[in-house]
């Protein structure tokens, strides 16, 4: 019974960290319908998994003979756990903590020092507004501005799956903690997110609320976070699925799950998905859903760029990234928005050697003054240069349309192409019906009726345009059929799950 | 009843216009469709509900966001 007495002080300093801030602070945490920080951890992690590292770390107080008066938590909590069974780390701020923290930054820093050295993916539940000026006079002092933790951040980036959870009003240098991440989230009316809050917006004669300056849904459409989702445990629910298709690190592949549907599954439907008429629409998300195991397809970053619609799903039980044409946003044409969800996707799926499936119908740019404005072509060049420099295996499959040079950028053209083309494939350095007046004015100038003439020389082009002339000259590989796609897509992943390499690469993504 | 604003997700021009006010539509009916790119972009009812209002055009260019029409839902 040597060191009892220790024992018992330790246990009695964990009961007062676990107490958190205090409980009108955490009752009113709670009647904003937020969780507390340790609720968060316990909702993240596997039933009973959690394990807490640092729960001594506080903000003590002494009497004048040296006993412990009060110890207030830290307000950052951290530990690992198991997700699905996988090993994680997480960090949560406790936002209910709001006396001076002689921990925090050195646990927060840990968090994700742990993630890195452990390789294994980093959960950062972010709550908080950092700085005060009110410090500034506690302290009797300024101070040259750093990022604290940045250099840790980058680091894991390039090195771990990195999940970012907005779960309370967010700004400062929290705000880059959770954009810097490879999937971020916030909960729709309890997250907001902003550089700068109302109050000082307010001081320069601009009145907002808090959900008109950085509500959930504005960050998303933004492509400032992610998705947005309706509970905290819909977040962590979120969390759990993005997990499961990456490896732990990129020193591992992505994990094969148990293929539970058929490879050679043919979807009838498919046939029919493609109108014959070019200036029809159709449903992009109903084609991946009978293209992916079990229909099963997570989206990601659904309210930004949605010409292309990006997200993780499965091939006989291979994790892909998979990329998908919308056209129902401007034809699927890509804007600056659509070639930064691109360049930054592509970039996440070489991170983690994930093989890529791209089902394309791009008839270009979208064009005009407003896309020149947004420097389209910058945001454009990016991507393609995001889609010739990955190392991640490649399939494309055109299902129409594939123009210009945002067209062409469904593939790098100097490797070897898995790529399959749909009979209504439609191709070209542009789309005909742009460039026929241009192309034959003097033959057009010249007949007596114009539209009768526009007519015959669209006519003589549509005998070309068949895909089947392109295939002859072995300008595009294959011709399927759309229902076969499935089959195709799982040889695919079969084929080129070797030649995954698991290790980092030569820069990691950048947020 | 509550209203919903249904909005363009695209800069288009609208092309045509497919619903009209006190008219019953369903989830995924076309209300209005927008031209851009060369195709012909159904804006569709989010929810099924009664149309109150059409605010653009044929002809007209709407912005991204721009509020198109408003129904109203019932029970909703």
């Amino acid at each position: 019974m040597t060191w009892q007495d220790e024992l018992a002080d330790a246990d009695r300093r964990r009961a007062l960290t676990r107490e958190m801030g205090g409980p009108e602070r955490v009752a009113r945490q709670k009647s904003q319908g937020k969780l507390t920080a340790r609720e968060r951890l316990d909702g993240l992690f596997d039933p009973g998994s959690f394990h807490e590292i640092g729960d001594l770390s506080g903000y003590a107080e002494y009497g004048d003979d040296g006993a412990l008066e009060r110890l207030t938590a830290s307000s950052v909590l951290f530990g690992r756990g198991l997700i699905d069974g996988r090993l994680a780390i997480a960090s949560a701020n406790d936002f209910t903590v709001r006396a001076p923290d002689a921990a925090g930054l050195r646990k927060s820093n840990a968090a994700e020092r742990t993630a890195l050295a452990m390789r294994v993916p980093l959960v950062r539940m972010v709550d908080g507004f950092g700085g005060s000026v009110r410090t500034l006079e506690a302290i009797g002092r300024t101070y040259v501005p750093d990022n604290p933790g940045w250099e840790h951040i980058l680091a894991n980036l390039a090195a771990v799956p990195v999940v970012a959870l907005g779960l309370g009003t967010i700004a400062g240098l929290h705000t880059a903690r959770l954009v810097a991440s490879h999937y971020s989230v916030m909960v729709r009316g309890v997250s907001h997110m902003f550089m700068a809050g109302p109050p000082v917006l307010a001081r320069m004669g601009k009145t907002y609320t808090k959900e008109e300056l950085g509500g959930a849904d504005l960050q998303a459409k933004a492509g400032a976070v992610d998705d947005v989702v309706d509970s905290e445990a819909e977040a962590f629910e979120r969390t759990r699925r993005f997990l499961s298709f990456l490896p732990p690190s990129v020193h591992e592949l992505p994990p094969r799950a148990e293929p539970r549907d058929d490879p050679g599954r043919r979807d009838e439907w498919l046939l029919d998905a493609i109108p014959r008429n070019r200036r029809r629409v159709y449903d992009p998300r109903r084609v991946v859903a009978a293209l992916v195991d079990n229909g099963d397809f997570f989206e990601v970053g659904r309210a930004f760029g949605g010409s292309v619609i990006t997200g993780l799903a499965r091939f006989n039980g291979w994790p892909a990234a998979l990329m998908a044409s919308n056209p129902h946003v401007y034809g699927g044409g890509w804007t600056a928005e659509a070639a930064q969800k691109v360049a930054r996707f592509v970039d996440f799926a070489d991170t983690f050697h994930l093989p890529v499936v791209n089902l394309v119908d791009i008839p270009g740019f979208v064009i005009g003054q407003e896309a020149e404005m947004a420097g389209t072509v910058r945001h454009g060049a990016r991507a393609l240069s995001a889609v010739y420099q990955t190392r991640s295996p490649w399939c494309s499959v055109i299902l129409r349309k594939a123009f210009g040079v945002a067209g062409a950028g469904h593939t790098d053209h100097s490797r070897v192409q898995h790529r399959y083309a749909w009979p209504s494939a439609d191709w070209g350095s542009m789309p005909m019906e742009g460039g026929i007046e241009a192309a034959y004015r003097a033959e057009i100038d010249a007949a007596p009726d114009r539209a009768a003439k526009v007519a015959e020389i669209e006519a003589r082009l549509n005998r070309v345009r068949s895909p089947l002339r392109t295939a002859e000259y072995f300008l595009v590989e294959e011709m399927i059929d759309p229902r076969d796609t499935r089959r195709v897509l799982c040889t695919f992943a079969d084929m080129t799950a070797k030649l995954r390499q698991a290790g980092p690469t030569s820069f990691g993504p950048r947020p | 009843m509550p209203s919903v604003t249904v909005t363009s997700d695209i800069r288009a021009i609208v092309l045509e216009v497919a619903a009209s006010p006190g008219q019953s539509v369903v989830a995924g009916q076309d209300l209005v469709v927008l031209e851009s790119m060369k195709m012909e972009i159904p804006v569709a009812a989010p929810t099924a509900g009664i149309v109150s209002e059409v605010l653009v055009a044929a002809g007209d260019e709407v912005d991204e966001g721009r509020a198109v029409a408003t129904l109203e839902v019932p029970g909703a």
